[in-house]
């Protein structure tokens, strides 16, 4: 009995102490993903397949929320630190969740490679004022106005180039051309630009940027809103556009950007100007067959410079695995895979490298000149300020909404704005 | 068997039957109701439509699609697993519902039959509750669940369906047993019934309305919540129908209308099947409510 006792403990500790035991399990990853599109969700799940079998020791599991919810979903799982150890997010509300002190400071994560890849402005939207990094950004979009080839041959317009843009002037001048009464009864059949305005306030902010409007200034080590000349340009424009020449359908004013689409396959919108470069795609997938359609560069204010967030990739504080959730975040922000997951959104690569490979430059579908935009992406001022998604919803879109609408003045606004919207900020730099 | 035709009675005697007369107020109101239900059915049409609709004519007017194609269904089903979500929706609600009124039924009928301040501070407390908001609850929630090795299991999610569900199954049910005559009671006691005998065979029976649309209810409640479902459960493999289509929807109005609504019709089939057998004694248990003995 001693003996057969003896020999058991003996394998027993054989056993333990073979190879196979001494392997530690992989470390699993939970992974929420936003992309929504076929095509997105293909490329992350290669993505995700090929960072797996690249590093058996990390496996990803993949879980995709949806746009809607997110917000809600990080909240919750933040105040119940059950957290997934990756999540994808839109960098405004990334800062704001940093700012709670939820994230994870990725400066010492984040190879040396990729840093200096990613354009400097992308960077811009993730870093806060300490230095500290916590999102890496991977895709990000420009404004671009799509157009009807067909009316403006018509119309017998000059189609900008990215050598030569438009000017705003001549732009509210095509689309004055391009409005059309055809039966004389006053009221235009056709319609140069169709803005979807019903969500006014990122599209108006990043646009501004142009004509150097900021909106936010820094005032010592606090910001405060300010509506002077340089953010008065642009709103100067859509209000002539909608009220004196007339030349913006007064139906988009009310409506998100997707619900013009059908106008602009039937020819009511000559123009949808101020769309994200992600609307090509719903364009060429859903629009008729032969609808000759194609994108003009950005227009040119003082300059073509555009606000824009990022979508980014970030680790909360409460994840176990910090470490290896970086060690996905590089595999998944490859140059190769970075270029795949953005042309499966149609949206731009934040890797300059990636941006220069061959579908951006493509002259499909619009893909060169939407992709030229990119350079002139910085980081939209209004990121930096603590307390601005109070300010936007409390404020800035109603005030927007009422001054669009014709019920009050450009200067009423104005004053509304930054009476009410400084006294918002006032509470967040005490 | 063979049937013979039995000759017709003779007319009654008296006034002759007057043919009803098509009066210009009736057929308006028939118009209007008739306008009505297009008007309420629209959504579901509108549904069906873009359910068959290929992608290139999703934005085109017309409820007609030129191309009719199952592309939607098969995308929708293989690609998204609605059918694996909507078996998930279905096990949780429908034991949600049936624990629900387990629980429900006999303290309906103490918080009926035996009124007292204690009693009657819990119903009151009932309607507090219900005053909540979710996300108010959804953080300790969490925690308790977490605690208790809850979270990522579908048994978590039916145990916040059941507790979600009950005050408000609970107020409607001891409506319904205050409904009954107590009178029924004594009679099968004075008959020698003991106290089980009469819940089980006097007061069921009739109660069986009034369990079947409560728990319709409970059943709806669970089948169309999100918020929880979302947040409770991880897994792809445990996602509920609401979670699973919500990903269809993408930025600024977007979606994947095609395959949303092809999942949506197929989500919108097991309540419409449901309700359709229980319509008429989910009828009589909303009458059976409303009228007092």
């Amino acid at each position: 009995m001693k003996s057969t006792l003896l020999v058991s403990a003996a394998l027993l500790t054989l056993v333990s102490s073979s190879p196979v035991q001494a392997q530690s399990a992989p470390v699993k990853l939970r992974f929420v993903s936003l992309a929504w599109q076929t095509q997105a969700i293909a490329a992350v799940k290669e993505a995700v397949a090929g960072c797996n079998a690249a590093n058996k020791n990390v496996q990803v599991e993949y879980q995709q929320v949806s746009w809607d919810s997110v917000q809600d979903y990080l909240t919750t799982s933040f105040q119940a630190r059950n957290v997934p150890d990756v999540f994808h997010f839109e960098s405004t509300p990334v800062m704001e969740f940093a700012a709670q002190g939820v994230l994870t400071d990725m400066s010492k994560l984040i190879p040396a490679e990729m840093k200096s890849d990613i354009a400097p402005g992308a960077w811009a939207t993730v870093t806060a004022d300490n230095g500290a990094i916590y999102g890496v950004p991977f895709l990000w979009e420009s404004l671009i106005t799509i157009y009807n080839k067909d009316l403006f041959k018509a119309a017998g317009l000059r189609i900008p180039t990215v050598a030569k843009p438009w000017t705003w002037t001549e732009f509210q001048q095509a689309s004055k051309k391009l409005t059309v009464d055809k039966n004389g009864d006053g009221t235009p059949e056709q319609y140069g630009s169709a803005f979807g305005l019903r969500s006014p306030t990122n599209r108006i902010m990043n646009l501004s940027l142009g004509f150097g409007g900021t909106y936010f200034y820094k005032d010592g080590g606090r910001y405060v809103v300010r509506v002077g000349d340089k953010e008065k340009a642009l709103l100067k424009i859509l209000l002539d556009m909608q009220y004196t020449s007339k030349s913006s359908a007064p139906e988009s004013l009310t409506a998100q950007s997707p619900e013009l689409f059908t106008g602009f396959f039937s020819g009511k919108f000559a123009m949808l100007p101020g769309i994200g470069v992600w609307a090509r795609q719903t364009i060429a997938e859903t629009g008729p067959k032969n609808f000759n359609w194609g994108v003009l560069p950005p227009i040119k204010a003082t300059t073509q410079a555009q606000g824009s967030a990022t979508q980014t990739l970030s680790i909360p504080a409460a994840s176990a695995h910090k470490k290896e959730a970086a060690q996905f975040i590089t595999c998944f922000v490859s140059r190769v895979n970075n270029g795949k997951l953005a042309a499966g959104d149609w949206l731009f690569p934040t890797r300059q490298s990636s941006l220069r490979g061959a579908p951006f430059q493509n002259e499909a579908n619009g893909w060169r000149v939407a992709s030229d935009s990119a350079k002139h992406l910085t980081m939209a001022p209004y990121q930096e300020v603590k307390g601005y998604t109070e300010v936007k919803n409390k404020v800035l879109t109603p005030t927007f909404q009422q001054m669009l609408a014709g019920r009050i003045t450009l200067d009423d606004a104005a004053r509304q704005i930054e009476k009410e919207g400084n006294a918002i900020l006032a509470k967040y730099y005490k | 068997m063979t049937r013979t035709l039995q000759p017709r009675a003779p007319a009654a005697p008296g006034r002759p039957r007057r043919r009803p007369r098509l009066q210009p107020a009736r057929i308006l109101m028939g118009l209007l109701l008739l306008l009505f239900v297009v008007f309420l059915s629209f959504p579901l049409l509108w549904l069906i439509s873009t359910a068959f609709k290929p992608l290139s004519e999703t934005f085109t007017a017309g409820l007609l699609p030129k191309q009719p194609t199952w592309a939607n269904f098969n995308e929708a089903i293989n690609d998204l697993g609605v059918l694996q979500s909507a078996a998930n929706t279905f096990k949780v609600s429908i034991i949600s519902a049936l624990l629900t009124l387990a629980i429900a039924t006999p303290a309906s009928y103490v918080l009926a039959r035996r009124p007292s301040p204690v009693n009657r501070a819990v119903l009151v407390w009932i309607l507090i509750t219900q005053t909540f908001p979710v996300i108010l609850i959804i953080v300790p929630l969490f925690l308790i669940l977490a605690r208790v090795g809850l979270v990522n299991t579908h048994l978590g999610l039916i145990v916040v369906y059941v507790v979600w569900s009950l005050p408000f199954v609970l107020w409607m049910l001891q409506g319904y047993v205050s409904g009954i005559p107590n009178e029924l009671e004594e009679a099968a006691a004075v008959d020698g019934a003991t106290q089980v005998q009469t819940i089980t065979r006097i007061l069921l029976p009739l109660l069986i309305p009034a369990l079947v649309a409560t728990g319709l209810y409970a059943f709806v409640n669970a089948w169309n919540e999100f918020f929880f479902a979302l947040v409770l459960l991880k897994s792809p493999e445990l996602t509920t129908i609401q979670v699973n289509l919500s990903k269809l929807r993408g930025i600024e109005g977007l979606a994947r209308w095609g395959p949303l609504a092809a999942g949506s019709l197929l989500a919108t089939l097991p309540t419409l099947v449901l309700f359709g057998f229980m319509q008429r004694r989910l009828v009589s248990g909303l009458l059976s409510g409303g009228v007092k003995a």
